[in-house]
């Protein structure tokens, strides 16, 4: 292979990139510091944009879903169109007559500590103890002209680079256009209204709590609000403003209306007085929501809506184009059909749709910016609700979910993402502790440990944000988190934020250093030998509930004192305390295969004490996203065949994040075309609740027959899956195209790709072989690249980069 | 015939239940068996028929109004006096007037009063001494005939209702003498065994061996010439209204009413009900003007109707019956209760839709609604002339030119080359429908007017697609433009294909070729081998095809996973039909493969035409 070293950053000649325009959005808006509030906060109007960053047309419909129909009120979860401003989420009807916004904000949260154990241990879960996300507001734009019967050409983009919603449509010859977004610079929901052709809206804008709120409207100064109290004393509000350069705007009782108004803009905001913080008992008493955001509408009305718009596209785009994909061109036929259509089409007919296969990822990241920026992390629906009352409360589950939903960040180049669940963690970090030593002894736990020590942290299958844990606990929960914690310091390298996530993992491994006991184990060879395994567990929702050494703990223990090591020596801190613990981890069991199924055992036992076909792949933790399990000479042959016969015998057959979990692990073993048919399968038309993925992408979990839900995990997790088959890493090495599929094979480029070591990769592949490759250092040193069977040393400094070709 | 041999099991109906409120009919039992003796003389065959349309009556689907609607209705304040008591002379004068109003211009003429006009408010039924229902009272003080009488000073029809039979009530003891048939009493108008007939056993069967059954029916009919009605629903009619079997065998009663209307020499529609079995549509073209394909529209509840109950059901119903209905005989879905939306019980979107499934399948236009008080929007649907126009045109009746699921398109040919088009989106959720023009037979461009919102709409190429609302719909005039699309076509009994499981061909005269597949059930499966286009795309394929009922096929090209269609009935297993459905195609040779699933039941397969061009 060539390798042409470049002097600086700006000469890479990115694939797709146009990272040029970074410039630009530096001015519209600081992200938040790690560590930082991220809360509803007063903040300093602003930077406008000088310059337009709209994208022109042709290179926004490289990133634009589209569709032929609206929603409605019964439908939004399924037809919503969701905006984001990483904490205010909105799905949108986009109903020319009747636009609604259910907007959520990712704090408003009933429930609380949660902090007094059952009988049996575990941990009260319902909507009122534990608690749940739940909507914020909803708000209507009413215009009574234009009911769908009598609309044509009726049309909605989601602008996924730009972060817009655009529905455009006709009555009676004018054409009619709206924008939706979610800003984060201005901190609210914009809607601007304009027309083409002479025509005029009228209507009435209102806004409705969804917990019994009463909305009132203030005259002077043209807004409606409301604001009140949780049972759990949270506070919250939410206000909106309506303007026009054109026809009337008015307060009509409760309600804001507009008549003969040739454009329009209305501005919604709102949020709580949650604050990341347990020692002020996760509240910020200076904060009056319905005040704040009454405060927050005012100010964006100053500005015009083409000034929203550009303030929000600049700061928008500029995450958005951290990274750039292509798997290759669709035919014109399918360029034709609408998103719907497609997906429809791409099941139906079976032949692949590179550009919708591409597109599917870019809205996962385009969730990921949307919900997941300065405020708490996404949960199982992220900040897209359509009730008070979802499934599993849209909580944090940490015995794969919300692991999952961090799998992508920094793979796709949304590093600064991640850090809503690194500042999660670390706000949630002391009353995980107290818990965790309060009660987690408690005798009627069955996982208590069985020596009576204790100490660290650990958490509950379900988490909230108030410290409290829900159903069932979850010992090794701590060091799955870690887990994804650790993996974000590979990627960026970022010592400053080891640092800060260092007390998680250092409290981890103080508790596994209380739990692990042990045991004598006979090998293969008949030898005994005395080993260290965890006490009594629960295979991730299946199994026996009282197993000691299950596969799921000895590998995230193993995985976490590694991490331990590596961030003792990395700091400097604790290097004796490493070393204890470095030969606890020699100790430790490991699974072996089972001479009965011939898999890699799940729970220390030859025998299949579960489900065949079970959801989670808890004892494939080695392969998937651990490195433990890997395809080369590195893992034992037996293990190897062990782990790929259970992944084999789980199936290719689940839903959702099961599938991306599956498609994860298949590509970790390199077989191209079983990763790619798991992406494939989520992306199946959902019908009647089915599984799959909804008219607006969303991933659908069918709970019933006929009743499917949103789970957002899959939105990510099959994305994370997609990267993971372009480019392996882990430090020290990166290879290139380990699991391209035919179906993207002819050519494509992917840009901006995370790489663990601290390194970001370009590359594009003509006929399945890599033609040019670009490694940039954002802090790593030295790697092992592999391509189409070579393998090279890199070097660099951070900010070098480097450039090779012909790479076979 | 049927040739298929392995026919679906037959669903249970639906609308069994449905029907509560009317066992109140059955009220009357005679204590006691009569004996009856034999008739005394008379053919026992009834007179040769003459065709339905021969009296001029319903040389277009009939327009106006009910009252059944109303009387069905728990809607407060509709029935003070007791279920049905909405029926009452005041109350069809009311209603009299506001159709002359407002509607009669738009062609609505008839005030038919349903059932109960011989009952009290208790639905005891009153008779004559002939046996006949007698005007009850204190519903109609001045008879029918001064109803009948207002009516027609208004310029419109009047139409009356009876149940088939001889209602168990008009047996008195059997001795009951029958009007103008010197030694024919009511036992002799009977089968002896008094075996019971119609929908709701509410009757006697009557046995035209005996020319005294003949007679009352001819009583009964004189009574409302003499009145001066231009209209009777006959009720309950079998094989129909949920029976079968020859005491519900009502074809003799049918051909009477349709010789005795005539005997009075004033012209009478007669319109029968309910659920009248499709196998038996010659005898209801030959003795009726119209038939009620389907079980009530109305719920019985609060409201007059409601979506779910009974009316979406008319979009699977209706297909079979598409080719039935012409002049002198119309299928009929059922009122038409779109003018008030409260009072209805539906939505806008679903009133638009429910209109304009009537209007293309010309159905009778007979709202159930109280004129009184008809909101803007139901004036608006019910007085669209263009709407009305498609309906009473001479068009053939549409027929869903899609697959019919949750999306459908339904087409008619207009004798002027254009077509009438409808797009429907019967999901709960927002939807939405393309209609391809190469559903319809043309390529390029096609000019579409909008019947509903009255306008032009322009030029649309190859397709025009819209937004639906839930349970929406759209109307639209397509004039082609462009070319006629050329097609290839492949014979599904060919060589070439390759059947799977019990599939087989079979013998079909109105098949093209003489022949078809069928049998496909069970994990039968029909694949086209060689489907040559020249170019890669997404084609619009046309499926001829024969099913007397309806049936899904899972349609796939190329060992993809298709979809599961569901296809409308073609009426009978004689009659072919087609739909076309979407499948991506690669250049050169493509398969073409449907399949019935494991369990399932799939059409009979005619042919395929597959475009040559995109």
């Amino acid at each position: 292979m060539d390798i042409q070293p470049s002097a600086s950053p700006a000469d890479r000649t990115g694939t797709t990139g146009r990272r040029g325009f970074l410039t630009l959005a530096a001015a519209a808006g600081a992200t938040a510091a790690l560590g930082g509030l991220p809360a509803f906060t007063a903040s300093a109007a602003p930077l406008r944009p000088a310059q337009s960053p709209l994208l022109s047309a042709a290179d926004a419909a490289r990133n634009q879903l589209w569709w032929q129909a609206p929603g409605s009120a019964g439908s939004m979860i399924g037809q919503g169109l969701p905006v984001g401003n990483g904490r205010l989420g909105a799905l949108a009807s986009n109903d020319p007559g009747a636009e609604l916004l259910m907007v959520t904000d990712a704090t408003l949260w009933t429930g609380g500590a949660n902090g007094t154990l059952q009988d049996d241990g575990q941990f009260p879960y319902g909507r009122d103890d534990f608690g749940s996300l739940t909507l914020l507001a909803q708000l209507t734009v009413a215009i009574p002209g234009h009911d769908l019967g009598a609309v044509d050409n009726y049309r909605r983009v989601l602008d996924l680079a730009q972060g817009v919603v655009t529905t455009t449509y006709d009555v009676a010859g004018v054409t009619y256009r709206r924008q939706i977004f979610a800003s984060r610079p201005d901190d609210a929901i914009v809607l601007t209204f304009s027309q083409l052709g002479g025509g005029s809206y009228t209507g009435t804008v209102s806004l409705a709590g969804t917990h019994g709120e009463t909305t009132t409207a203030d005259r002077a100064s043209g807004t409606a609000s409301f604001g009140a109290a949780l049972g759990n004393g949270l506070t919250y509000g939410s206000a909106v403003t309506a303007y026009s350069g054109t026809g009337k705007v008015a307060v009509d009782g409760t309600a804001l209306t507009f008549s003969g108004c040739r454009d329009l803009t209305v501005v919604l905001s709102g949020g709580t007085d949650y604050a990341p913080d347990a020692s002020a008992g996760f509240r910020d008493p200076s904060v009056d929501p319905e005040r704040l955001a009454v405060t927050k509408v005012r100010n964006a009305a100053r500005a015009s809506a083409t000034a929203l718009l550009h303030t929000h596209v600049a700061d928008f785009r500029a995450v958005f184009e951290q990274f750039g994909l292509s798997l290759g061109a669709s035919s014109p036929a399918q360029r034709e059909l609408d998103t719907w259509q497609r997906v429809q089409a791409r099941y139906r007919d079976d032949v692949p749709d590179p550009e919708l296969e591409a597109a599917y990822l870019q809205y996962g990241r385009y969730l990921m910016i949307s919900g997941s920026r300065g405020s708490l992390p996404a949960g199982l629906q992220g900040v897209w609700l359509d009730g008070n009352d979802p499934d599993w409360m849209g909580d944090y589950h940490t015995d794969i979910n919300i692991q999952m939903n961090y799998w992508l960040a920094d793979r796709a180049g949304l590093s600064g993402c991640f850090d809503a669940f690194a500042d999660y963690c670390l706000a949630q970090l002391p009353s995980w502790t107290d818990t965790t030593q309060r009660l987690f002894n408690s005798p009627a736990n069955r996982y208590r440990n069985s020596n009576g020590k204790v100490a660290g942290w650990t958490v509950a299958i379900s988490t909230n944000p108030y410290g409290g844990g829900g159903w069932w606990w979850h010992p090794a929960g701590n060091a799955w988190l870690c887990h994804n914690l650790f993996e974000h310091y590979e990627y960026t390298q970022d010592i400053g934020y080891l640092g800060k996530v260092y007390p998680l993992i250092k409290g981890a491994v103080e508790f596994w250093e209380a739990r692990l006991v042990t045991t004598t184990v006979t090998d293969a060879s008949g030898a005994s030998r005395e080993v260290l395994i965890a006490d009594s567990d629960w295979s991730p929702e299946q199994g026996p509930l009282d197993a000691k050494g299950i596969t799921y703990a000895q590998e995230l223990v193993w995985n976490l004192f590694g991490h331990y090591r590596t961030a003792t020596q990395a700091l400097g801190r604790d290097t004796g305390h490493s070393a204890a613990v470095e030969a606890l981890r020699n100790r430790l069991y490991l699974p072996v295969v089972s001479p009965k199924t011939g898999w890699l055992e799940e729970w220390m036992s030859p025998d299949n004490l579960g489900e065949t076909t079970h959801r989670h792949l808890s004892p494939l933790f080695g392969l998937f996203p651990g490195d433990r399990i890997r395809p080369d000479d590195s893992t034992p042959k037996d293990i190897l065949a062990g782990a790929t016969a259970l992944l084999t015998a789980r199936g290719m057959n689940s839903f959702g994040w099961a599938n991306a979990w599956r498609s994860l692990c298949w590509a970790r073993l390199k077989d191209a075309e079983k990763a790619y048919q798991l992406v494939v399968t989520n992306l199946r038309p959902s019908a009647d609740g089915s599984n799959g993925s909804a008219m607006n992408l969303f991933d659908i979990y069918e709970v019933e027959k006929g009743r499917g839900i949103f789970q957002i995990d899959a939105n990510f997790g099959t994305p994370a899956a997609v990267v993971e088959m372009l480019v392996y890493s882990r430090p020290g090495h990166v290879e290139l195209l380990p699991a391209l599929p035919a179906a993207w094979a002819a050519a494509g480029s992917v840009s901006g790709v995370g790489v663990r070591g601290g390194f970001v990769a370009d590359l594009s592949w003509r006929d399945g072989k890599v033609t040019q490759a670009t490694l940039r250092s954002v802090g790593g040193r030295t790697t092992t690249l592999v391509a189409g069977g070579a393998s090279r040393r890199i070097d660099l400094t951070p900010g070098e980069s480097v450039t090779l070709r012909h790479l076979s | 015939m049927r040739s298929s041999s392995t026919p679906a099991p037959r669903a249970a109906h639906h609308g069994a239940l449905r029907r509560p409120a009317r066992a109140l009919l059955v009220l009357a039992v005679t204590a006691g068996l009569a004996v009856a003796a034999p008739a005394a003389t008379g053919a026992a065959t009834p007179a040769a028929p003459t065709p339905a349309a021969a009296d001029g009556t319903a040389a277009t689907p009939y327009m106006g109004w009910s009252s059944w609607s109303m009387q069905s209705s728990q809607y407060p304040g509709l029935n003070p006096n007791g279920s049905y008591s909405y029926l009452t002379e005041a109350n069809v004068l009311k209603q009299t007037d506001a159709l002359a109003s407002k509607l009669k211009d738009y062609g609505y003429t008839y005030v038919n009063i349903d059932a109960g006009w011989w009952m009290d408010n208790g639905w005891t039924p009153g008779y004559d001494q002939y046996g006949r229902q007698r005007p009850d009272p204190v519903r109609f003080p001045h008879g029918m005939k001064a109803v009948a009488d207002h009516i027609h000073a208004k310029g419109l029809k009047a139409g009356i209702y009876l149940p088939v039979g001889l209602e168990k009530g008009a047996y008195g003891d059997g001795r009951t003498p029958i009007l103008n048939a010197p030694g024919c009493t009511t036992a002799d108008a009977v089968y002896p065994d008094l075996r019971t007939t119609n929908g709701w056993d509410s009757a006697y069967k009557l046995d035209f061996a005996n020319p005294c059954a003949q007679a009352y029916v001819d009583s009964q009919a004189q009574a409302f010439a003499d009145w001066g009605y231009d209209f009777l629903k006959l009720d309950g009619v079998g094989p129909g209204s949920f029976k079968s079997g020859d005491n519900y065998d009502n074809v003799p009663d049918v051909a009477a009413w349709q010789k005795a209307i005539a005997a009075t020499g004033r012209p009478i529609h007669l319109e029968i009900s309910w659920s009248l079995d499709i196998g038996h549509a010659a005898d209801w073209q030959r003795y009726s003007d119209g038939w009620r394909i389907d079980t009530d529209v109305e719920c019985y509840c609060n409201t007059l109707v409601t979506w779910e109950n009974s009316v979406n059901d008319r979009w699977k119903d209706a297909p079979a019956w598409s080719g039935k209905a012409g002049p002198g005989g119309w299928n009929d879905l059922d009122a038409i209760d779109v003018g008030n939306g409260a009072m209805d019980g539906l939505t806008q979107a679903e009133r638009q839709s429910y209109m304009t499934l009537w209007a293309i399948n010309k159905s009778p236009l007979f709202t159930g609604d109280d004129l009184t008080s008809l909101d803007s929007y139901g004036v608006s649907l019910l007085t669209n002339r263009e709407v009305i126009a498609v309906d009473q045109n001479s068009s053939p009746v549409a027929r869903p030119v899609t697959p019919v699921g949750d999306q459908q398109v339904w087409a008619a040919k207009n004798p002027d080359g254009s077509y009438t088009v409808a797009l429907f989106n019967l999901a709960g959720a927002p939807a939405s429908v393309t209609a391809d023009w190469a559903a319809l037979g043309f390529t390029g461009d096609a000019s579409v007017r909008d019947l509903w919102n009255k306008r032009d709409l322009g030029g649309y190429r190859d397709r025009i697609t819209e937004a639906l609302p839930a349970h929406g719909s759209r109307l639209f005039t397509v004039e082609p433009n462009g070319r006629t699309l050329a097609t290839t076509g492949y014979e599904a009994e060919s060589a070439a294909n390759t059947l799977g499981g019990n599939a087989s061909v079979a013998g079909c005269d109105a098949c093209s070729g003489g022949k078809k597949v069928g049998n496909l059930y069970g994990g039968g499966t029909l694949r086209f081998n060689d489907v040559t286009v020249k170019k890669a795309g997404i084609y619009t394929v046309k499926v001829r095809y024969v099913s007397g009922d309806p049936r899904a096929v899972t349609v796939s090209s190329n060992g993809g996973n298709g979809t599961s269609l569901p296809f409308p009935s073609t009426g009978d297993w004689n009659t072919t039909a087609t739909v076309s459905v979407s499948l991506a195609l690669k250049a050169g040779a493509n398969t073409i493969t449907f399949d019935s699933g494991a369990d399932g039941y799939a059409p009979d397969i005619d042919r395929i035409d597959v475009p040559q061009s995109l």
